[in-house]
């Protein structure tokens, strides 16, 4: 029996009061590495939704920046356009390489035929110019499954037809072919006017904002919400696309007045910028809960340590070192502290789901994908820190225990 | 397993003018004051006397487990007297074994590992077959694997005896081993001392009330305030 396997069984002397402290080490293991599970998710998340916009810079009418990119990826309500003409002025720019005019509207949903609790009543109609628009996402396809045969885009004159998103049509249980209703307001009138749109192809999933849009061609959809010379934003590629760059085009563009030029990655920091402050105060929270738990845990030992006394100075008295009994309580800190990170990430990863539920509720910037991502390393770091703040909770404890003299020890044990 | 001292009644532990004084406020209490003692391999000496005479204080010094304030002790051909207490363990680690009266066997490890415990701390490999012999030698082999929980008084002190034995020792020193024990048990546990000092060649040194107890030893030295007052050598 080596010092390890006695410091396990020592443990077991009081299995509750270790149960306890391998709980409280756990739950706070489990409340950091699920934070910074939130943090690579939720930044991994916001990556992969603005990267699938496909273009790296925008132009959109002035205001939030991101409010506007959360409108680009959810859509919105309070959308704000920019003058069409702006889109032949920029598209000149030698050093564009791709560029895109998007319109978006957003239109009741008719007739729908399904219960929509829970739901959203609203149709996000994204007007595109199909060539330039697939340039931009060459993944996105027109599915040719089951229902969706005979798919096709729509041409850029066409009137009446709209490709559905992935699952828009499946929740509105849309086929090809199919008529699609939606109530849209033209710019100017009060009352509705409901509209149907003939579907001519659905696409396949892409795991993005797509999947909840209508496409129509641009000019209809601004025919439709009589908005003829208007956009929403103009998306385009630089050909050398550096900060730098991005920053000489936004002041060659800075003339267009009521106009602004937004880099996704500006708009990806600022969206990871609006959860830091929640990040920072859950981590206090986690990093005050881990402060405890190690408290509890020299607590814990120090209490075994007292109850040993006479113990410990019977295995000094029949050969155990000072380093010896170091050794022994310290690796029995360590056990603690490693089985609680262990548990402690299985709780986190065995809750993943709850708490991904529960921060969906909370946070909607429509980003797509798992919002906490518990990777292999943060799991080994999270062990990996259990063990290095049990190296540091054992060795008071240790000490007191290995510096009893053993004569005084039994005597107290007596 | 050869525990025989090859140069039987060689002295192993020698104190000359062994000295341990408390201070208790202004008063200096003497626990021992000037005891001389010799214990040789095959001999089991018992230590007597009323309480706070000064027993354990002399088996405490003789175990090194406590240092003397004045005088010589010997250990095994080691001077112990200003050793540190590393230097100490090196003393005990391998000559001296001990008995308490409270047993002081761990709760959660089995018999034959309370026996092996002190092969840990001596770093020598476990040999399951050697625990078991000793365990015969103190008739507890059917019990090796319990936990001292089920085990009576008796038992729990006789693996005590087999823990002293198993790392080959050269004395063992029992402070009041029957203190806690019925008449039989502590019958018993004498009984077996008188096996071990002659089939091991082992020094035993034993503090008791029990006069009778007592009587069983080579030898029977008589504390009376932290000095000797009477030594008997019992002919066998």
């Amino acid at each position: 029996m080596r010092f390890f396997a006695f410091a396990c069984k020592n443990l077991f002397r009081r299995p509750v009061r270790t149960g306890l402290t391998v709980l409280a080490i756990a739950l706070a293991v489990a409340v950091a590495v699920s934070l910074i599970g939130f943090n690579i998710g939720y930044r991994r998340s916001i990556d992969t939704s603005i990267d699938k916009l496909g273009f790296q810079v925008m132009i959109m009418a002035k205001g939030c920046p991101y409010e506007a990119a959360t409108m680009m990826l959810k859509g919105g309500t309070g959308l704000v356009y920019l003058p069409a003409s702006t889109y032949e002025e920029v598209r000149s720019d030698p050093d564009i390489s791709a560029i895109t005019p998007i319109f978006v509207g957003v239109a009741e949903k008719e007739a729908s035929g399904i219960s929509d609790e829970g739901g959203s009543s609203f149709a996000i109609i994204s007007g595109i110019e199909v060539a330039s628009f697939r340039d931009m996402k060459p993944w996105m396809a027109i599915a040719q499954g089951a229902g969706q045969a005979g798919g096709r885009w729509f041409a850029d004159s066409a009137t009446g037809e709209v490709v559905l998103g992935y699952e828009v049509a499946e929740y509105e249980q849309r086929k090809v072919g199919d008529s699609y209703f939606v109530s849209i307001t033209p710019y100017g009138q009060v009352e509705p006017v409901m509209t149907e749109l003939k579907v001519v192809g659905i696409l396949e999933r892409t795991g993005t904002q797509d999947d909840g849009t209508v496409f129509m061609p641009i000019l209809e959809a601004r025919r439709l919400f009589n908005r003829p010379n208007e956009l929403t934003i103009v998306g385009f590629k630089l050909k050398n696309f550096s900060g730098l760059a991005l920053r000489q085009f936004e002041q060659r563009w800075a003339k267009l007045p009521e106009v602004q030029v937004v880099g996704l990655q500006q708009v990806k920091t600022t969206l990871v910028s609006l959860v830091e402050t929640a990040q920072t105060m859950i981590a206090s929270v986690a990093v005050v809960a881990i402060i405890v738990a190690v408290i509890g845990v020299i607590n814990s030992i120090l209490m075994s340590v007292f109850e040993r006394t006479g113990e410990i100075g019977i295995m000094k008295a029949i050969g155990a070192t000072r380093s010896d009994i170091f050794q022994i309580i310290w690796l029995e800190t360590m056990a603690i502290c490693i089985g609680g990170g262990l548990a402690g990430v299985l709780l986190a990863v065995s809750g993943t789901s709850l708490v991904e539920k529960a921060l969906q509720s909370l946070i909607d910037f429509g980003t797509k994908g798992s919002l906490v991502a518990i990777t292999p390393e943060v799991m080994l770091t999270a062990l990996l820190g259990s063990a290095v703040i049990g190296c540091f909770a054992g060795l008071y404890p240790a000490w007191r225990a290995s510096s009893l003299r053993p004569v005084e020890a039994i005597r107290e044990g007596e | 397993m050869n525990y025989i001292e090859p140069a039987a009644k060689q002295i192993i532990i020698g104190a000359r003018g062994l000295k341990k004084h408390y201070q208790r406020g202004i008063e200096t209490i003497k626990a021992l004051d000037g005891v001389d003692i010799d214990v040789r391999a095959g001999e089991m000496v018992s230590i007597l006397g009323p309480s706070g005479s000064g027993k354990t204080t002399l088996i405490n010094l003789l175990s090194c487990l406590d240092a003397p304030d004045g005088g010589t002790l010997e250990i095994a051909g080691r001077q112990v007297a200003g050793l540190s207490e590393e230097e100490l363990v090196g003393v005990r680690q391998g000559v001296l074994g001990f008995i308490f009266q409270k047993f002081h066997l761990l709760p959660t490890l089995t018999v034959a590992e309370n026996v092996e415990l002190p092969l840990m701390f001596l770093n020598r490999p476990v040999d399951r077959e050697k625990t078991l012999a000793v365990l015969r030698l103190v008739d507890l082999e059917n019990r090796a694997g319990h936990l001292p929980r089920e085990l009576s008084g008796g038992q729990m002190q006789r693996v005590a005896i087999a823990r002293a034995l198993i790392a080959e020792n050269r004395v063992m020193i029992a402070d009041e081993p029957t203190g806690n024990l019925d008449k039989a048990n502590g019958e018993a546990v004498f009984a077996l001392f008188r096996k071990l000092v002659a089939e091991k060649n082992l020094a035993i040194v034993v503090t008791t009330h029990n006069l009778a107890l007592g009587g069983l030893a080579d030898r029977v030295i008589t504390l009376e305030d932290g000095r000797i007052v009477e030594e008997k050598i019992n002919s066998r």
